[in-house]
């Protein structure tokens, strides 16, 4: 447990904007996608994407690493999520419409327009992902079939007062965090839905393996451990140069639920020992080290500092932080 | 002919004859050449002809069989046959101008004098002459179906001065008829009257006196026929009563009629021949001696002959009189006009008086007895003799008190009485000396005191609203950040929250200044929020007017915070760190049928019927709250108001039923209200093993 990755393993470059959006591909996981403001999906092999990589002066050149280019999207890439069969993937973005790409051709196989506004959120659910649930900032969340050839929702669950920022399926739940302060668990089974206060704009949104905890980024830079059981906190996560307070900013949980890692505002990676009261890792993006020490190391400078996305490995130790510059850097031990 | 004959092998008489060169010799007749000597012809050699001998069949392009009766189509005497007109698209159009059918074309003579019949000639409804609607009084039901129209010569004669119910002519002067039947005393001065409405003559219009010669009225049964016989002998007429004879019964002049003698006529004597033609001439045929009186006709009553009737002098001579007198333009009367002023005498008939009212009685409708006793009093006296003021009036009339006060308010009474003096008007309102509101004593230095009169009044609701809805919403004067802080004084000097004057910098002249409170206060009026039911359709944009961030501060001071929304409790709890039961609700909704088969799970027992029935077509979540929010504010309302006893936050009690353990300690000390948990929601619901048990059978088939 101790061995937290820390050491940077892979750089990721060739993206124009923000990387909004990372995801490791299902099985192996040896693939990361990427999404950015720049509206594109990448598809990157880390392994041959070394830490020294630079990206290529022409953006059209694949820099190392890059397997393949998604572009469809007209607007930025918010969300990438893989099916469990890695031959499809959804994003969704600004467009208000949801992709669900075929990983081999590059091409989309599927786009659900229905969302009135920019779609924050899109995962794949149900028995053999045959759903996927899209949260959107129009205050919707939206299922959709991926079945049938239905071009309308299954469902839209528009309880949220405000825009819906994180989406989550654990079994037959479907869980949403909205700007309104809440995260709200639909549960199928029961019929009941769940609303559990947090209190200030939820941003992320993170279940534990087994589904009775969720971890919520709210932007009163804590992130939160609540019990999904009885909506209890159990633990609030803090730190004094932890900022999140104005931009949606993943986080997650990691190695076995042993670790929390969260991006910032400001260019920072933090990680906390689940149980720990204390930060464990802070790490700067930017420069692919670890900071060590309290004091501020670096002074927030533009959007660009930030950290968005940030998706650990299941399978092996190791994770990956996307952020404001357009590089995704791979950690690993 | 198209055809020709075989020729017969032997040459014919003629052609021999025309061989022989002698064609002046003619011997016998000629045989015709085409001789129908009964040899075959087929059918289509065959020519049909008419009588003449013309070809009677035409080939298709001449006209075909008879065209044109015998081939007369399109000459001048002949017909031109119709061209067609297709009606397929103008139907309508050929069935209004073509022949209409009317009723008469399926009427017979008979039917046609019947239906000449039943065509009445009448006046038209509105028809009436001057003076004719009290002749139509006398049907009762007349006036009702009369129309309430004015005839022409009725407006006309309005605008000439007349007016119903008086007669029509000059003013008479004559003594006042105070009571009907009494007659004015003699010294009783007269005065000019309208003349009296008289009844019009009423001529009947269907008696035309036109009698031929020797023409003698027949009798009749009606007493018509008596009157009828008077009028011929002396000039007077059927509605002058006095000038009426008694009525006497005369000798049926039926004996001298001539034709059509009926059964009613029959006297029954025998010795009357009625076919006698010619005037009767009775000639005395008795020599000597007078012819006796005729005996009466068993018509007649016995008794009622032709004894002296009394004639009354008086009615007679002013009957005479009367038909001598001048017009009132000094001639006659043209012929067979009479005066009307004097028959104005027979409207006068004695009215039956109007019954007696019994002594003692006493209206129970006159509800100011002691008005009566009083006797009249002018207006002008009952105001001189009242002492009340205009104020004094106004408050016993309830009206509402005028903004501003008089001048006379606060003069004393002796100035009061010295300007009355001087002015010589002695309706000046009371001098009431009262002194000057605070702050306008005269204590007080002297410009403000001048200023304040200058500050346009307000009312202060509205100056009160005015400001509240700066505080919570929008305000005028945003580009003028200096002019609103004096528009904000001057709603809080108007809603009483200021006593000192409106500011007033040098730079600006009083009346610019005076100029600028009154669009103030116009500007209040304008701005004041909405109320009632507009109210609750709008609500104010947050602060997006007050420009860019340098107004942003200075109007932060200006306007005051705008009044918090009471916190949900449940985020207060969440702010506070207490998560856990407090900030959770729970609430029902309905997923898809077919969202729960994607998610292979089983749906919820209490789905609704009729999410069966949706199919991949967009369902919308229905999630609804098991208490409403009106009775959730209700039961919070409770909670915070009532005694201790509900203080207790319900799912602290219920700590042992409920499995979820309770929130953490700390929040007991806060936690004052529970609105999360709901126990009718979590009672509601029966356990799932009952559901099984009910409804166990139908859900083993859902799964695919």
């Amino acid at each position: 447990m101790s061995a937290f990755p820390t050491k940077p393993i892979a750089k990721l470059t060739g993206h124009n904007g923000i990387v909004h959006a990372v995801a490791y591909s299902s099985g192996s996981q040896s693939y990361i996608l990427t999404g950015s403001s720049d509206r594109t999906v990448r598809l990157f092999n880390p392994q041959k994407a070394p830490t020294s990589s630079v990206a290529p002066p022409v953006s059209s050149d694949y820099p190392p690493g890059l397997v393949n280019k998604y572009s469809a999207h007209g607007y930025e890439v918010l969300s990438i999520d893989v099916n469990t069969d890695n031959d499809k993937f959804v994003s969704t973005g600004g467009d208000k419409t949801v992709f669900v790409w075929d990983v081999q051709t590059a091409q989309t196989v599927r786009r659900f327009t229905g969302h009135s506004g920019r779609v924050n959120r899109g995962v794949f659910g149900g028995d053999g992902d045959s759903i996927i649930a899209t949260g959107s900032f129009d205050g919707t969340v939206r299922i959709w079939d991926m079945k049938s050839n239905a071009y309308k929702p299954i469902m839209t669950l528009d309880d949220a007062k405000d825009s819906i920022t994180d989406v989550a399926i654990h079994d037959a739940e479907i869980l949403a965090a909205s700007v309104d302060g809440r995260v709200r668990s639909y549960d199928l089974r029961t019929g009941m839905c769940q609303a559990d206060v947090i209190g200030f704009s939820c941003t992320s949104l993170d279940v534990s393996k087994k589904g009775t905890e969720m971890l919520v980024s709210s932007l009163d830079s804590t992130v939160r451990l609540m019990d999904r059981t009885n909506g209890e906190l159990l633990k609030a996560y803090k730190d004094e140069i932890f900022v999140n307070k104005d931009l949606r900013v993943r986080s997650t949980l990691g190695l076995n639920d042993s670790v929390v890692l969260s991006g910032s505002d400001d260019g920072m990676v933090f990680a906390w020992d689940i149980m720990g009261e204390e930060c464990m890792h802070r790490f700067k993006h930017s420069e692919m080290r670890e900071v060590h020490g309290k004091g501020p190391a670096v002074q927030p400078a533009s959007k660009k500092e930030v950290v968005s996305a940030v998706a650990f490995c299941k399978t092996r130790r190791e994770w990956v932080s996307g952020g404001g510059d357009g590089n995704v850097i791979v950690w690993g031990a | 002919m198209a055809y020709k004959r075989p020729r017969a092998t032997s040459p014919s008489n003629s052609q021999k004859r025309a061989r022989g060169g002698l064609s002046y010799v003619s011997l016998g007749t000629e045989l015709p050449d085409d001789k129908d000597d009964g040899e075959f012809v087929p059918v289509w050699k065959q020519t049909v002809t008419d009588d003449r001998g013309r070809r009677r069949l035409h080939g298709a392009f001449t006209g075909g069989f008879s065209a044109g009766y015998f081939n007369s189509v399109g000459s001048k005497e002949g017909w031109t046959p119709k061209t067609f007109v297709s009606s397929r698209s103008n139907r309508s159009k050929d069935q209004a101008t073509g022949p209409t059918q009317r009723a008469e074309d399926f009427m017979d003579e008979e039917d046609l004098a019947e239906a000449a019949e039943t065509r009445q000639l009448e006046t038209a409804q509105n028809f009436a002459g001057i003076g004719d609607a009290d002749d139509a009084g006398n049907d009762g039901f007349f006036g009702l179906f009369m129309k309430q129209e004015e005839a022409m010569g009725v407006k006309l004669a309005q605008k000439m001065g007349w007016r119903r119910n008086q007669g029509i002519g000059r003013k008479i002067s004559r003594t006042a008829r105070l009571e009907d039947g009494i007659a004015a005393g003699k010294d009783a001065t007269s005065y000019m009257f309208a003349p009296e409405d008289t009844r019009a003559m009423p001529i009947p219009r269907e008696k035309v006196h036109r009698k031929g010669l020797g023409y003698q009225s027949e009798a009749r049964l009606g007493v018509e026929q008596e009157r009828a016989a008077d009028r011929k002998t002396s000039l007077d007429f059927e509605f002058t009563e006095s000038s009426r004879k008694p009525l006497v019964v005369k000798k049926p002049t039926t004996k001298k009629s001539s034709f059509g003698v009926g059964v009613l006529n029959d006297t029954g004597s025998d010795d009357e021949d009625p076919y006698e033609l010619g005037p009767k001439i009775s000639l005395n045929k008795t020599i000597g001696k007078d012819k006796k009186a005729k005996k009466p006709s068993k018509f007649a009553k016995a008794g009622a002959g032709e004894g002296p009737v009394f004639v009354s002098k008086k009615t007679s001579t002013k009957a005479l009189t009367l038909l001598n007198r001048a017009s009132m333009d000094g001639r006659p009367p043209l012929a067979g006009f009479v005066l009307a002023a004097d028959i104005a005498e027979l409207a006068s008939k004695p009215k039956y008086p109007p019954p007696k009212i019994p002594p003692g009685w006493k209206s129970s409708k006159s509800a100011s007895v002691d008005a009566g006793t009083q006797g009249y009093q002018s207006v002008a006296d009952a105001a001189k003799a009242s002492t009340l003021d205009a104020k004094g009036r106004s408050a016993l009339l309830g009206e509402k008190q005028l903004p501003g006060k008089s001048i006379f308010d606060f003069i004393p009474k002796d100035a009061r009485d010295r300007l009355a003096g001087l002015s010589g008007k002695a309706d000046l309102p009371q001098g009431r000396g009262e002194s000057g509101p605070e702050g306008h004593l005269p204590a007080a230095e002297a410009q403000p005191k001048d200023l304040w009169s200058l500050v346009p009044a307000l009312d202060k609701s509205t100056a009160a609203a005015a400001l509240a809805k700066g505080a919570t919403g929008w305000m005028p004067y945003a580009e003028d950040l200096p002019k609103r802080a004096r528009y904000v004084g001057f709603l809080e000097l108007r809603a009483g929250l200021k006593d000192d004057l409106p500011e007033r910098s040098s730079s600006i002249s009083t009346s610019d200044w005076v100029k600028e409170l009154q669009e103030f206060a116009h500007a209040a009026q304008v701005f004041r929020p909405t109320t009632g039911i507009m109210a609750s359709r709008f609500t104010s944009s947050s602060s997006s007017t007050l420009g860019g961030s340098t107004a942003g501060t200075t109007a932060e001071t200006l306007v005051r915070e705008p009044a918090k929304k009471p916190e949900d409790p449940a985020e207060q709890a969440a702010k506070m760190g207490m998560h856990g039961a407090m900030t959770r609700t729970s609430f029902p909704f309905h997923p898809s049928r077919l969202l729960c088969k994607r998610f292979n799970v089983k749906p919820p027992p209490d789905m609704p019927h009729g999410a069966e029935f949706e199919g991949d077509n967009g369902f919308k979540a229905k999630t609804e709250e098991a208490v409403s929010k009106a009775a959730m504010d209700k039961m919070l309302h409770e909670v915070l108001t009532n005694g201790p006893a509900l203080q207790r936050p319900a799912w602290m009690g219920q700590a042992p039923q409920d499995p979820v353990p309770v929130a953490a300690p700390q929040a007991t000390g806060h936690a004052t209200v529970d609105v999360e948990k709901n126990e009718a929601l979590s009672n509601e619901r029966a356990s799932e093993d009952v559901f099984k048990a009910i409804f166990g059978d139908d859900d083993d088939d859902d799964d695919e």
